[in-house]
């Protein structure tokens, strides 16, 4: 089914270069990259979109969908470059969300409900998984990053508030209590007391995107994409500039040139990196 | 490797084995409160001034109702370092939801969201509290001021019993629906996490099942992406779009017939209301005030007028919580309130016998005790701005409680007088 064998045959490895070489792509991704990927990502969300995704009396129609997806972008497109540009690996955003996801299940199971006691449904992330996969399969189809910022990054942004509406629609399903009408999901905000986080914290429901009939989450929608488009172009960018290898070669003239094949480094004689590096290799 | 790196690895060396010689002498105990005395006190002391806090309900059993219920006044002499308490929120300061609240009223007006609140004036405040986690808590009614942080009102102890495993909260919604705040909408989510997960992992999955970084990057370098775009990568990703957006849309339009009926958040503003100003007869201002640092007590000088037809005597001065009393206010103090918290004696005067109507006296006034130490309000000396504000309490003959605001700068004395 896949061109698997066609792809080794060019790779000119021995046979134990190629078993090698799959137990590195285990031991890479696995531990190193996917690990990695939970640290950074998850931390980067907590701090830029963390209080609209950890609680549910923050998943307002207006903030939400324009925070989460701006924010959570940033990593998927860096990540596309890495994966696309280096191997044409066209799973770098699904690959990001699942750790991003595997970051906040632990959280939501151990910091907020083994050590602070919060039910998990009041600390209920966000799925942006198939915004993910959808960034991956227009990188893929078009073989263009332009094209990905413009149709795939709109696609994540847009799909962001309808994939999560089955997730957290009982919420806002109103209540009455002593007189006033409150949602699910105040309600919730209510009861479970947060001793630093008063209800004046919240950032929701402020600001004039309501002004266009009452659509608010269809304006949130919109503009969240046109700036996560934006910040697709941004974080590419980002990928490209912190993952690109390369190395400089003095030729026998003295002229020194950037060589951006790596491999080439790597097909070196001992006595040509020898030279590389000062006689140090 | 050279010295300099030999040094830098014995330094994380020394303090990695230091941190794992150390670690065992700490003794290690659970903290039973917020670190409350850690505010500074010009925040406890002169911007709410908390009386007849009570905690109702001291032993509940799971499931069972308590209140958290007393008054407070915003301070006339609220700090310049403090934003003004333009939009507030009554709070519970708690070591976690140990307790769910299942409403707050202040004056009467329920407090769902926050709301502007007046300085000069007095609230009442009641919290509906229903008990959750079991255990031995340290409960504080608390007022948060937007841009200024939460400000912590006086704790008192609270113990539940039973099994958390037997809490209930069901909730009747406009829909006529019942939800349990425990458990509604975990399972529907988890369910979605799941699913979208499993898309996710079968996406990146197909592509782990081949060779994924070191080959293709040779082969990419040698002889570009052609042979490394499988046609039938292209094909499935076909497929998973169509499958993504057609489940996304089933989703939403089924979540939508589920939910018909919906509201946004609610995001509006309390509009609550101080109590009434009650007509008081007796007038005090400060007209001296120093702190006694090795003797823990702030002497005062009030210059006091008794406007009424009965004579008033002085029983408490009460600040940050802490209620500093003679024999006249402990006689009116409710027995519940949190004996640490209390100087019983701990107010004397130089004239203790009552102001009589129409008489106006200067009073030398001391509140002296070591909790002013232990609650950590000595620390006043390293304000910026050194002021004391409280609350003093008196009673006409009758038995009328009357409450006057008081504040003034404090002069330290560091050393005993005569000495």
């Amino acid at each position: 089914m896949f061109r698997t064998d066609e792809i080794i045959k060019a790779a000119k490895l021995p046979p134990e270069g190629v078993a090698m070489s799959r137990h590195i792509d285990y031991i890479y991704f696995i531990p190193i990259l996917f690990v990695t990927i939970i640290g950074t990502f998850h931390m980067h969300t907590a701090l830029l979109c963390g209080d609209w995704d950890f609680w549910l009396d923050w998943k307002d129609r207006q903030w939400w969908p324009i925070v989460t997806p701006i924010t959570t972008i940033t990593f998927c497109a860096a990540l596309q470059y890495y994966n696309w540009v280096n191997y044409r690996q066209p799973f770098g955003a699904t690959l990001t969300i699942l750790a991003l996801g595997t970051g906040k299940w632990i959280a939501v199971f151990t910091s907020w409900w083994w050590w602070s006691n919060y039910p998990p449904n009041f600390v209920m992330p966000a799925t942006l998984i198939p915004s993910a996969l959808v960034l991956d399969f227009t990188l893929l189809l078009t073989r263009n990053w332009t094209l990905t910022a413009v149709i795939g990054a709109w696609m994540y942004a847009i799909l962001f508030y309808p994939s999560n509406w089955p997730i957290f629609a009982y919420s806002h399903t109103p209540l009455v209590v002593d007189g006033t009408l409150l949602s699910w999901a105040d309600y919730m905000g209510f009861m479970y007391v947060r001793t630093g986080t008063p209800e004046y914290i919240r950032m929701i429901e402020v600001g004039s995107l309501r002004t266009f009939g009452g659509h608010s989450t269809m304006i949130s929608a919109f503009f969240s994409a046109f700036a996560s488009s934006l910040m697709y172009i941004l974080w590419w960018q980002f990928g490209k500039f912190f993952c690109t290898s390369y190395f400089y070669f003095t030729d026998e003239r003295k002229r020194t040139h950037k060589v951006y094949d790596i491999f080439a480094y790597a097909t070196l004689a001992h006595a040509d990196k020898a030279k590389l590096s000062g006689g140090k290799a | 490797m050279n010295v300099k790196d030999a040094f830098k690895l014995w330094i994380v060396g020394f303090c990695g084995v230091a941190t794992m010689a150390f670690t065992p002498l700490f003794t290690v105990v659970p903290a039973f409160a917020h670190g409350e005395r850690s505010q500074e006190p010009f925040l406890r002391m002169r911007t709410v001034n908390w009386y007849d806090t009570e905690w109702v309900g001291r032993s509940t059993a799971v499931n069972d109702i308590a209140y958290l219920k007393g008054k407070f006044h915003l301070s006339e002499d609220w700090p310049r370092a403090v934003v003004k308490p333009h939009r507030t929120f009554i709070n519970v300061g708690s070591p976690s939801s140990v307790f769910v609240r299942l409403s707050s009223k202040v004056g009467g007006v329920p407090m769902f969201v926050s709301g502007p609140m007046e300085i000069g004036r007095d609230y009442e405040y009641e919290i509906t509290l229903k008990a959750r986690l079991p255990g031995h808590h340290h409960i504080h009614p608390m007022f948060s001021v937007k841009e200024a942080g939460p400000i912590a009102g006086p704790g008192g102890w609270m113990d539940i019993t039973g099994r958390y495993a037997d809490f209930k909260n069901p909730i009747k919604t406009l829909t006529g629906e019942t939800f349990d705040s425990e458990t509604e909408g975990s399972t529907t989510g988890i369910m979605w996490h799941v699913f979208w997960i499993s898309v996710g992992l079968f996406w990146v999955g197909w592509f782990m099942v081949r060779p994924m970084y070191l080959i293709r990057a040779r082969v990419l370098a040698a002889y570009g992406d052609e042979l490394l775009l499988d046609p039938v990568d292209r094909k499935l990703a076909i497929g998973l779009l169509v499958f993504t957006v057609a489940v996304v849309t089933i989703g939403y339009l089924a979540a939508e017939a589920k939910h018909p009926i919906t509201v946004p958040l609610q995001a509006g503003e309390a509009k609550v209301k101080p109590l009434p100003i009650k007509p008081n007869p007796l007038v005090v201002e400060v007209t001296h005030a120093e702190y006694d640092v090795p003797g823990r007590a702030l002497r005062m000088t009030l210059h006091a007028t008794n406007n009424g037809t009965e004579p008033i005597s002085i029983g408490e001065f009460t600040t940050a919580g802490i209620r500093f009393t003679n024999a006249v206010g402990a006689k009116y103090m409710d027995p519940n309130y949190p004996v640490e918290l209390v100087a019983l004696n701990g107010l004397t005067m130089d004239k203790e016998e009552p102001i009589q109507p129409g008489q106006t006296v200067d009073i030398h006034l001391e509140s002296k005790d070591v909790l002013w130490e232990v609650q950590r309000l000595v620390d006043i000396l390293h304000d910026p701005d050194q002021r004391f504000a409280g609350l003093l309490m008196s009673w006409t003959e009758s038995g009328e409680r009357l409450i006057n605001p008081i504040w003034a700068p404090v002069l330290p004395v560091f050393t005993r007088l005569g000495a």
